[in-house]
């Protein structure tokens, strides 16, 4: 490999580590209204604290580098899913985020 | 000339006579009418769901192929009952109402129903719709954004249509409506978004309100002592997702209402009427002739709208006009339909909660296992909150006076929550932490059998080892019943043993309401294939059966 092959490679795992959500960016504050929104709209079809879900996508195994396609999911809906921009707040939308990364061990 | 526009006047009549159910027609359907036609919910008012149609019998099953097969272009999942009148089949989901002919398969017309993406957000099950109904020229079908419609059964084209109730309150419907004398009655359902319940009398002709009996009394009603003196009854469950079935001698529709709203008990002590239970209504007025409760008390999502089937029982050497039902709550009821007497409650499944019925007091007799889960201990409940039947229909067969239909048997892990969930317009009001307890693979997922009404026990079952049914039976004169399940396979069974006789593999599940009739003087079946229709075929399947909503109809071959 050349340097100059190897250097944008580095680069781009860099940024790739970046961009992919931790548990450490988010307040326990945040978790926690995501998983208070998260066990009043979503738990019934993707499961009590992301277990076991009944006939919807496993978020345990949403990827964390992905927020925009989570976000795109939720406000606007996905498969069966209904978009859902009408009713959560987007401070709620953030804190799914949130949850959806940082909240149950994965 | 004259005799010429007589003639043309005549045949114009006909014509329209042809396409026109007379109310007579509804009342003799699958109760002496023509063969050819299936024009009510559950094959019949009584719901039973059985044919005297025998060319299909246990020598001929082994040549029945398929004939034809119909797109319907839906991956939510096909529940429905197929209609027939005339040489047309009406074919109904969440997303069209579909014309097609008899013989070919072919579509005459499509409406497209048309609603908000956001709606399945107050949908808790399934985007769902069970079948449509029949009545003097037209289709009327019940939308699940709240909206009945009717249609031109020639054209298809909108006659006209009625909201009977808010979707962004929480309110749905997935149930086919039912015509009587002129009055359309639908229900609705939306049980775990803290509405409250009731069944809507609509003109057939117009499509205005006749009539709304709610399902839980205001302050007003006698039944209000059941329930606390505040304001809980507005948000108090008890919705009527299952149509109802009729008896024209007594003039009375049997209808089943869901849990209670909100799921926990806490928010609502008292047995709450009419929660979890039958009522006996007016079709002209919604009055209500009489109730029974399944499940007083309710807090388990045990909703009670399994279907009501009408027949005669032969109790201590007599006929008796009976009412079954097979409770999600695992009981299976037999009650005199005439003034509600409860005359058999026993369990049809595992079941932990209750041991059966008091038949003194009529009061179902409880276990520590529901007197622990009221307290606020987390408890296993056997059935799951799914039932040991849902809302598949069973078939009864007069002759044999067994029942016939999927049974589920899940284990609940449950727990009313210490906080009360706080009510919003068309949000989740539940209250309950409930999971489901791992399975023991070696223990089936629940059966195919026949069971006998007054006690509950099976005459055969055939354990479902790798996959469940959630597929409605019928059973015929032919000795056969007629099933399927979440796989897609449609089978006929042998209704004396329960052996399979025949069975063929369809591109989906089969959870939807198989139909006979007759057409050019042969018999003919029919059923829609499409997985869907609950929060559970995903992980039943574990993902090896994937949607497609299709048509079906099969004959002998020659």
């Amino acid at each position: 490999m050349k340097n100059a092959e190897l250097q944008k490679c580095v680069v781009g795992m860099v940024l790739a580590l970046a961009m992919s959500a931790h548990a450490e960016d988010f307040p326990p504050e945040q978790i926690k209204l995501g998983g208070d929104t998260y066990s009043r709209h979503c738990a019934p079809c993707h499961g009590v604290r992301m277990k076991n879900p009944e006939g919807a996508f496993d978020l345990t195994k949403f990827p964390k580098d992905q927020e925009s396609r989570f976000r795109n999911s939720v406000t606007k809906g996905k498969n069966s899913m209904p978009p859902w921009e009408s009713l959560l707040k987007p401070e709620e939308i953030d804190a799914l985020w949130a949850y959806v990364v940082a909240g149950e061990k994965q | 000339m004259k005799s010429v526009m007589v003639g043309m006047a005549l045949g114009a009549m006909l014509g329209t006579g042809a396409l026109a159910q007379t109310q007579q027609e509804l009342t003799r359907d699958g109760n002496g009418g023509s063969t050819d036609n299936v024009l009510t919910y559950g094959m019949g008012y009584h719901q039973q769901r059985y044919s005297k149609l025998d060319q299909i019998n246990k020598s001929t099953v082994k040549r029945l192929v398929p004939i034809w097969s119909t797109s319907l272009a839906n991956e939510y999942g096909e529940q429905g009952q197929p209609f027939v009148y005339d040489g047309t089949m009406y074919a109904a989901n969440v997303k069209r109402v579909v014309a097609m002919d008899v013989g070919t398969g072919r579509i005459k017309w499509n409406f497209d129903i048309e609603w908000d993406p956001a709606v399945p957000r107050v949908v808790c099950c399934g985007l769902n719709n069970r079948g449509v109904a029949l009545f003097d020229g037209k289709v009327y079908v019940a939308a699940i954004d709240a909206n009945v419609y009717a249609l031109d059964a020639k054209t298809g084209k909108q006659l006209w249509k009625s909201k009977i109730a808010e979707w962004k309150d929480g309110y749905s419907i997935t149930g086919a409506p039912s015509v009587v004398n002129g009055i359309v009655m639908s229900g609705m359902t939306g049980g775990e978004f803290g509405v409250r319940g009731f069944i809507v009398g609509l003109d057939a002709q117009t499509g205005k309100e006749v009539w709304r009996r709610h399902t839980t009394p205001d302050p007003t009603e006698k039944a209000y002592s059941t329930w606390p003196q505040d304001d809980s009854y507005k948000r108090g469950g008890a919705s009527t997702w299952i149509t109802g079935s009729y008896d024209p001698e007594l003039d009375l529709s049997y209808w089943g209402t869901s849990n209670g709203g909100p799921w926990t008990w806490k928010a609502r002590p008292g047995d709450n009427l009419w929660v979890a239970s039958v009522i006996a209504i007016r079709p002209k007025t919604g009055e209500i002739v009489w109730h029974y409760q399944w499940t007083p008390a309710e807090t388990y999502d045990f909703d009670g709208n399994n279907e009501n089937v009408l027949g005669e029982l032969t109790l201590n050497g007599t006929k008796r006009k009976v009412l079954m039902h097979a409770d999600r709550n695992g009981l299976l009821y037999v009650l005199d339909r005439t003034t509600g007497e409860v005359l058999a409650g026993n369990p049809y499944v595992k079941t932990n909660w209750a041991t059966g019925v008091d038949l003194k007091t009529g009061r179902v007799v409880e276990t520590d296992v529901a007197k622990r889960l009221r307290a606020g201990e987390q408890v296993e409940v056997e059935p799951r909150w799914t039932g040991g039947k849902n809302w598949m229909p069973m078939a009864f067969n007069p002759g044999t006076e067994k029942l016939y239909f999927s049974m589920l048997e899940e284990t609940a892990i449950y727990q009313l929550n210490k906080e009360l969930p706080e009510y919003k317009p068309g949000e989740r009001y539940m209250g309950v932490t409930n999971t489901t307890k791992d399975r023991d693979t070696s223990k089936p997922w629940g059966y195919w059998g026949a069971v006998l009404p007054m006690t509950g026990k099976p005459a055969w079952r055939t354990p479902l080892m790798d996959l469940p049914s959630w597929s409605g039976a019928m059973v015929t004169a032919g000795g056969l019943v007629f099933t399927g399940n979440t796989a897609g396979d449609f089978a006929a069974l042998d209704e004396a043993s329960g052996k399979i006789l025949w069975q063929f593999k369809t591109p989906s599940g089969v959870n939807s309401q198989p139909i006979t009739y007759t057409y050019k003087g042969k018999q003919y079946v029919t059923v829609f294939s499409g997985l869907g229709g609950g929060t559970s075929a995903k992980r039943e399947t574990a993902g090896k059966v994937l949607p497609a909503g299709t048509v079906w109809t099969f004959a002998l071959m020659d």
